[in-house]
């Protein structure tokens, strides 16, 4: 399933991935446990998590929700391979 | 030697040229030697078109207005011959430009096709970047990689293969990260392209402290073996930092080598939308990286390898620049690839970057002999832990306390060796890594 990169700007005592489903209702199937919710910028407070491209839209400008972003696929360069 | 020699004009000279081919009657009338120099009757007479300046004084510069003429009476005919090499060279020289019918003598420098490509033999080997990067002159300096974490963010590293390689890795698991559902632990990795990454930043730094972070180790359903998806690489990051932090502050050295990158922009959102990660600063990635290297990490990414002469058959980026996202961010070094013998490799990656248009910033060795986890350590995947290595050995008696990253970037673009335009160009970025001159310019 494709996924979205979601970046939130929390108070650090309520950066746990519980307290953001309540607050946004995200079921456990949208959101990826296993990623949990990890810090960018621990100045700014901003945070992302991981969630499924449909609810991914939902969360486009609620409150504290500072962007939704891709999440690429990324490869080795290497070894070469020849056209 | 080989030497090209410029005759004047004359008459048999211009219709052996008009034919194209060797003219046997012309070298015949001219003689098997000129003024000492034997001439090679194969090679067919060549007109110069004469070359006046406006001014009509001798061409001093190639910069200044110039003018030509085919008129056969003001061009002179190039013909190929040989001269002695040795203690006679000089005489037969003076004896050669002294003579009526010729104006001058040049060299004829053997050429050759010097790009190297994907599924090219190797250019030389590990021995030949040891020494192109001073590594001895590194090691009497105490520069090895001591106490300097150096995460090589890839495929997972297997220490096994890099002991029977003559190494002797230390590498931290404790502090080392593998992806959720993937089964072998840190430095048991299968043998692949991280092992060699770890390899090459061991050529500088050989007593560095590795941190293995498997980012690439497919679990990811239908994707390749080596790869993986950004919101990882945001996780290891995001772990890096931590570490870094825990760091004194006036003992922190964490070198970061990141081998990998996009292939294709179709698997990001177009530029202009604001969840686009290639070109947008805001993306999280390009964000934790600002963070990470404001922390005190060198970061160093490879450019990619999707060069204009002979790119990777992955590279799907069409006439768009292909150095995007963290591999194009302001605040790390991207790395572009040299072979042994000085020249670009056809496919490494060239610039304008996307976030910032000032990329590659330097180059470094590739292609050569060296983990024998392929038959070469090639790309700019091979380049960028070869670099990430000497920042390393710097950062042994340089923690960022005494000098930050920024201020070692600006040392590495100075002591570079300037290659390809003059100063920075989008081939080669500020030159060739020289760890030697870097040495001498160290505070």
């Amino acid at each position: 399933m494709k996924t979205l990169i979601v970046t939130l700007r929390l108070d650090p005592r309520k950066a746990t991935l519980k307290q953001i489903q309540a607050k946004y209702g995200l079921s456990s199937n949208e959101v990826d446990a296993n990623y949990g919710v990890v810090s960018v910028n621990p100045d700014e407070h901003l945070y992302t998590i991981l969630v499924t491209e449909g609810a991914a839209n939902r969360l486009k400008g609620l409150p504290d929700v500072a962007g939704v972003y891709s999440n690429p696929r990324i490869e080795t360069f290497g070894p070469p391979r020849k056209r | 030697m080989k030497v090209i020699i410029q005759l004047r004009s004359s008459a048999a000279a211009h219709e052996a040229a008009m034919r194209g081919v060797a003219a046997p009657e012309f070298f015949t009338g001219l003689g098997p030697t000129v003024g000492g120099i034997s001439i090679d009757s194969e090679f067919p007479p060549v007109q110069l078109e004469g070359v006046q300046t406006t001014s009509g004084a001798g061409v001093r510069s190639l910069s200044q207005p110039l003018s030509f003429s085919l008129d056969p009476a003001q061009s002179t005919y190039l013909v190929r011959g040989s001269i002695p090499d040795g203690p006679s060279q000089a005489a037969a020289l003076q004896t050669a430009v002294s003579h009526p019918d010729i104006l001058g003598v040049f060299s004829d420098p053997l050429i050759e096709s010097c790009i190297v490509c994907p599924g090219d033999p190797p250019v030389g080997k590990v021995g030949n970047v040891a020494k192109r990067l001073s590594v001895s002159k590194l090691a009497k300096k105490k520069m090895e990689g001591h106490n300097v974490f150096l995460a090589i963010v890839d495929s997972g590293i297997n220490v096994a293969h890099l002991k029977g390689q003559d190494r002797q890795p230390k590498l931290d698991a404790l502090n080392s990260w593998v992806p959720s559902g993937v089964g072998t632990s840190p430095g048991n990795h299968r043998v692949s392209h991280g092992t060699m990454c770890a390899y090459d930043a061991g050529i500088a730094a050989p007593k560095a402290t590795l941190l293995d972070y498997a980012l690439l180790l497919s679990k990811t359903p239908g994707s390749t073996a080596m790869a993986g998806l950004l919101s990882d690489a945001v996780l290891a990051y995001s772990r890096l930092r931590t570490i870094l932090n825990g760091m004194p502050a006036n003992k922190r050295a964490m070198v970061i080598s990141n081998s990998w990158g996009m292939f294709s922009p179709s698997w990001d959102f177009p530029p202009g939308h604001p969840g686009n990660y290639g070109d947008n600063p805001n993306h999280p990635f390009n964000l934790i990286v600002a963070s990470l290297e404001a922390a005190g990490a060198d970061i160093l990414f490879a450019a990619g390898n999707c060069g204009r002469d002979c790119s990777d058959s992955r590279c799907a980026f069409g006439s768009a620049p292909p150095i995007c996202g963290a591999n194009s961010h302001p605040a790390v070094l991207s790395v572009a690839g040299v072979d042994i013998k000085k020249f670009r490799v056809g496919y490494s990656s060239q610039g304008p970057g996307r976030l910032t248009a000032q990329k590659p910033d330097i180059s470094a060795y590739t292609h050569f002999v060296g983990s024998k986890v392929y038959p070469e350590d090639g790309s700019t995947s091979a380049a960028c832990p070869v670099a990430a290595g000497v920042v390393a050995a710097i950062r042994s008696q340089y923690p960022t306390a005494k000098l930050s990253p920024l201020q070692l970037r600006s040392l590495l673009f100075k002591t570079a060796e300037d290659k390809g335009s003059k100063g920075f160009d989008y081939d080669y970025g500020w030159g060739i890594l020289d760890p030697g001159a870097l040495l001498s310019a160290l505070p």
